[in-house]
């Protein structure tokens, strides 16, 4: 049934790729919560209120730069707490864990432990305080045994090692996980999962209290993540409070005791998990207003130029299916981990993929490296421009000319100087790329502005299909309306563009279509008249796409708002205050 | 004017100018007629090999790589002309098969570090051992000359009005190498590479390529300069040219090169080659011998690397002082105010 009213949302091919996984994730919520029940029955978490918090976050604000991370962000972990914390990029779930974990430290607020005021300066502080994370990727010395390893953090054992009572205690803190290795042998052999165990047991034996793990599920198998599962319900029941993060939705609503959503650095909300369901999550991580929202003129697209079938790469992403056609603009969205990148990487020959076929205007092409790429007509604008997209002390003209330096070579091998200047100058004025002129080295311009200069030496290889990773990630409101017009441009003169982004609203407002991804998978294509920040999350978050079925007055709301923002900007010429931030 | 003169002296080719100019004037009073044309040319005789050399080396080390065989192969490329000369094989014909194994065994390093992706440190210590037990299987321990009288000739009479060959070359691939790494499509993709090879692949250059063309011209140009070598001495051995490689990179980092590759200008590499020839005449003048002065240019080369960092935090320090005010004006005013202050002056 779910799949049918998906349907009507959903590209078909989509929805045939998730039916299974609907069917695969409905048995193993079901296996998931007989375990919980299990350990409930045992001890059933006691009602919030009758404990003090072990850990509490009290309006904690971080700034970087013009980004405001945290905002007044509060969070109370309690013992015998699974508490799942929920947000979109950059809605400061990162900055929360590193502050708890003493990475960072917080400009404002105050962190309590047991009601007492403390100060998390290092990952020392944390260690002694109890709080502990582990995260997608274990940190585990492979030549070490898994029981050097479990006790690696321990200063205070002495100078000799005894081993076998090290190894005794070893098996002791995984037993209390019910869990069994081998703790003498090297911890190379282990699988990913057993990392994360041996990170746990790590953590356990250091007496923890808060537990944090940060997308602990994303690279482990279906079994694994029930094993997972296993060991966090056994924290619980002996006490631990476990912050727990991942874009699974699924995985959330079958562990979590509460749900804190993050949105923009601000706290949305802490709701228990009885009383929320995952659209009324999506609609809280989505809700932010809507504002410096360009608007598209929709024009027809032209001939099919990148026609993509069954694209994949070992491990990393699989079946991506699409066309891009002249003068459209085609949206790549998904959170973290999506792997949109590794297909744009894919697609330019840097990280080529191992099946599928690519056809450009009609004619079958193979993409093994970027210079053949870039000849066929394949341009890529990094998501990193400043370890891989401008060489930082040459000048803005000698980056624009890098891409197609031999057209301004003479017939002797000199660079011609004045055709490059010429060049490059054409493009500080087009994309009004702020700098004093086309000699000043790259390295002194403004994020924003070094971001011009890389789509610009792309545009001077005169491409037929852009690719543009994140292009306006880190640059200010006012370069950004700037690229967004760019991008309108060059669609209206007939370029093919993939737009690949994390800020949603700004895949919604450039896109003609939007891909959406997850885990390497394709999820499902959109048109931009379907496609809400709802439903697109919804996709990115491997929900099946029905949670908003006929939800047309939300569009009609979103596209109100957005027209009346768009009315206020043409209207004042400004950009609202706090854009951005 | 005077403004501009001393910001470019305060850089590190600069720098190297005055020490030049002191030890000149050290050798000048000290020696008369040291400025002679023949005296000059003597100078430059004693050390031109590695000076040639040193053009190939600057490539190499600006593009981020490293280049050890270069003595090895000034060895292997004598050597084989030597072993092919006795052997019966007309001298033209061994000096073509010389310089044809140099390009060979050049691309053979490039090809090793570019498309394998070896670290060229370890690719090239492979070929300073390699090439220089070759040179050693070629000669043996023997020491083979008798070469043809114009063979010898290149290397010890002027040929082009006072200048030997060797100088001559050395002259006409000095220009070349300048135009080249300051003017050139090439030289420009060299810089590039050195700064950032990650930025040049993602900028559809093939950095492979242009990777080993380089280690071909340093393998083909090492093996011009040991077939020159041969000719000036006149005679062959295994160990010919033994230990330069490190005297040529020493001299390629003093002329201002970052050992981690996109930084360096070939006027600095051609000033560190001049001042080193003066300073080792000046020493020998003042009687400092053989290990005092590789202990003095050694102390030099670690001023290279200390001042031009002390130098530029300096810089960023005043740079910072004197920036908060000033910067809020457009960058275009500023401009605009410097010109007006240095077109009276």
């Amino acid at each position: 049934m779910t799949a049918l009213r998906g349907e009507e949302l959903v590209q078909v091919k989509a929805v045939t790729a998730l039916a299974p996984r609907l069917e695969a994730r409905g048995a193993g919520a079901m296996a998931g919560s007989a375990i919980a029940a299990e350990y409930m029955l045992e001890s059933a978490p006691p009602a919030l209120d009758a404990t003090r918090p072990v850990l509490e976050m009290d309006r904690v604000s971080k700034r970087f730069g013009a980004t405001q991370a945290l905002d007044d962000v509060s969070l109370a972990l309690h013992r015998r707490e699974i508490h799942a914390l929920l947000g979109e990029n950059g809605a400061g779930k990162s900055t929360l864990i590193k502050i708890m974990t003493g990475i960072q430290q917080q400009d404002s607020g105050e962190i309590r432990i047991d009601d007492e005021v403390v100060r998390i300066a290092s990952s020392q502080d944390a260690q002694r305080l109890g709080v502990a994370a582990i995260y997608q990727e274990p940190m585990i010395f492979p030549d070490l045994s898994v029981a050097e390893n479990i006790f690696i953090g321990h200063r205070n054992r002495g100078n000799i090692v005894d081993r076998r009572r090290m190894e005794q205690e070893a098996e002791e803190v995984l037993a209390r996980l019910d869990m069994h290795l081998d703790v003498g042998e090297p911890a190379r052999g282990l699988t990913l999962a057993e990392q994360q165990t041996v990170e746990i047991a790590k953590a356990i034996s250091l007496d923890v209290r808060v537990l944090i793990m940060d997308e602990p599920t994303a690279s482990l198998s279906a079994h694994e993540v029930r094993q997972l599962f296993r060991i966090v319900f056994a924290l619980r029941q002996q006490g631990v409070a476990v912050l727990f993060i991942s874009h699974r939705m699924e995985e959330v609503f079958e562990i979590a005791d509460r749900v804190t959503i993050l949105r923009d650095g601000r706290w949305i909300s802490t709701t228990p998990r009885a009383d929320l369901t995952p659209a009324m999550a999506i609609k809280r991580m989505v809700g932010r207003e809507v504002q410096e929202l360009f608007r598209r003129e929709r024009r027809e697209p032209g001939a099919v130029r990148l026609s993509v079938r069954d694209l994949r790469r070992e491990g990393v992403f699989q079946d991506i299916s699409f066309e891009l056609r002249a003068g459209e603009v085609l949206g790549f969205a998904g959170l973290v981990g999506a792997h949109r990148t590794d297909v744009g990487l894919a697609l330019f020959g840097i990280a080529p993929a191992d099946g599928g076929a690519v056809d450009l205007d009609g004619v079958p092409v193979k993409l093994t490296n970027p210079h053949d790429a870039m000849r066929l007509g394949i341009a890529y604008s990094t998501e990193d421009r400043r370890q891989l997209g401008l060489i930082m002390p040459l000048s803005i003209a000698a980056n624009v000319s890098l891409p197609s330096l031999t057209r301004y070579l003479s017939p002797g091998g000199l660079v011609r100087r004045g055709a490059e200047r010429a060049a490059a100058e054409t493009f500080r004025q087009r994309l009004s790329i702020r700098a004093p002129s086309v000699d000043t080295p790259a390295s002194s311009l403004s994020g924003g502005n070094q971001q011009k200069v890389v789509i610009s030496k792309w545009l001077d290889t005169n491409p037929k299909v852009l690719i543009l990773d994140e292009p306006t990630r880190g640059i200010d409101v006012g370069s950004k309306i700037e690229v967004h017009q760019l991008v309108d441009d060059l669609a209206a003169k007939g370029m093919a563009i993939i737009l690949i982004s994390s800020d949603l609203p700004e895949v919604l407002a450039m896109s003609d279509r939007i891909l959406v991804m997850r885990e390497g998978r394709q999820m499902a294509i959109f048109d931009h008249g379907d496609a809400t920040q709802e439903r697109v999350l919804s996709a990115a978050m491997g929900q099946s796409g029905d949670l908003f079925p006929d939800d047309e007055g939300l569009d009609r709301a979103a596209a109100a708002e957005a027209i009346a923002v768009i009315d206020q900007l043409v209207a004042g010429a400004t950009v609202p205050d706090g854009a951005n931030s | 004017m005077a403004r501009d003169l001393v910001r470019r002296l305060w850089s590190w080719e600069g720098l190297l100018l005055i020490l030049l100019l002191v030890t000149l004037a050290y050798n000048v009073t000290r020696v008369t007629n040291f400025l002679t044309v023949s005296n000059q040319i003597n100078l430059f005789q004693l050390g031109i090999e590695k000076a040639i050399v040193i053009l190939a080396m600057a490539f190499v080390i600006i593009s981020g790589e490293i280049d050890l065989s270069v003595a090895s192969m000034m060895g292997l490329s004598a050597g084989v002309a030597a072993a092919l000369f006795e052997s019966g094989a007309p001298m033209p014909v061994a000096i073509l098969v010389a310089l044809g194994v140099g390009a060979g065994f050049g691309l053979l390093n490039g090809y090793f570090v570019a498309v394998v992706g070896l670290s060229s440190l370890a690719v090239t210590l492979a070929g300073y051992v390699g090439f220089r037990g070759l040179a050693r299987l070629l000669v043996q321990d023997r020491s083979v000359g008798g070469f043809p009288d114009w063979f010898t000739n290149l290397g010890q009479r002027g040929m082009v009005g006072p200048l030997t060959l060797s100088i001559f070359i050395f002259a006409i691939l000095a220009i070349v190498a300048t135009v080249t790494l300051h003017f050139s499509g090439f030289g420009r993709l060299t810089y590039v590479i050195g700064n950032s090879a990650a930025v040049a692949r993602f900028s559809g250059v093939s950095v492979a390529r242009t990777k080993m063309v380089i280690f071909t011209i340093s393998g083909l140009v090492s093996a011009l300069a040991g077939v020159l070598m041969a000719a000036r001495l006149g005679a062959v051995r295994a160990s010919t040219a033994e230990g330069f490689e490190l005297d040529i990179i020493t001299v390629v980092l003093l002329g201002g090169v970052s050992i981690f590759g996109g930084v360096g200008s070939m006027i600095g590499v051609l000033l560190s080659t001049y001042l080193v020839l003066n300073l080792r005449n000046g020493l020998v003048i003042a009687g400092i011998t053989g290990n005092t002065q590789t202990g003095i240019i050694g102390l030099l080369l670690i001023l290279s690397v200390l001042l031009p960092n002390l130098a530029g935090r300096v810089r960023e320090r005043l740079r910072r002082r004197q920036s908060d005010p000033s910067m809020r004006a457009p960058p275009a005013d500023l401009s605009e105010t410097a010109r007006s202050q240095t077109a009276p002056g």
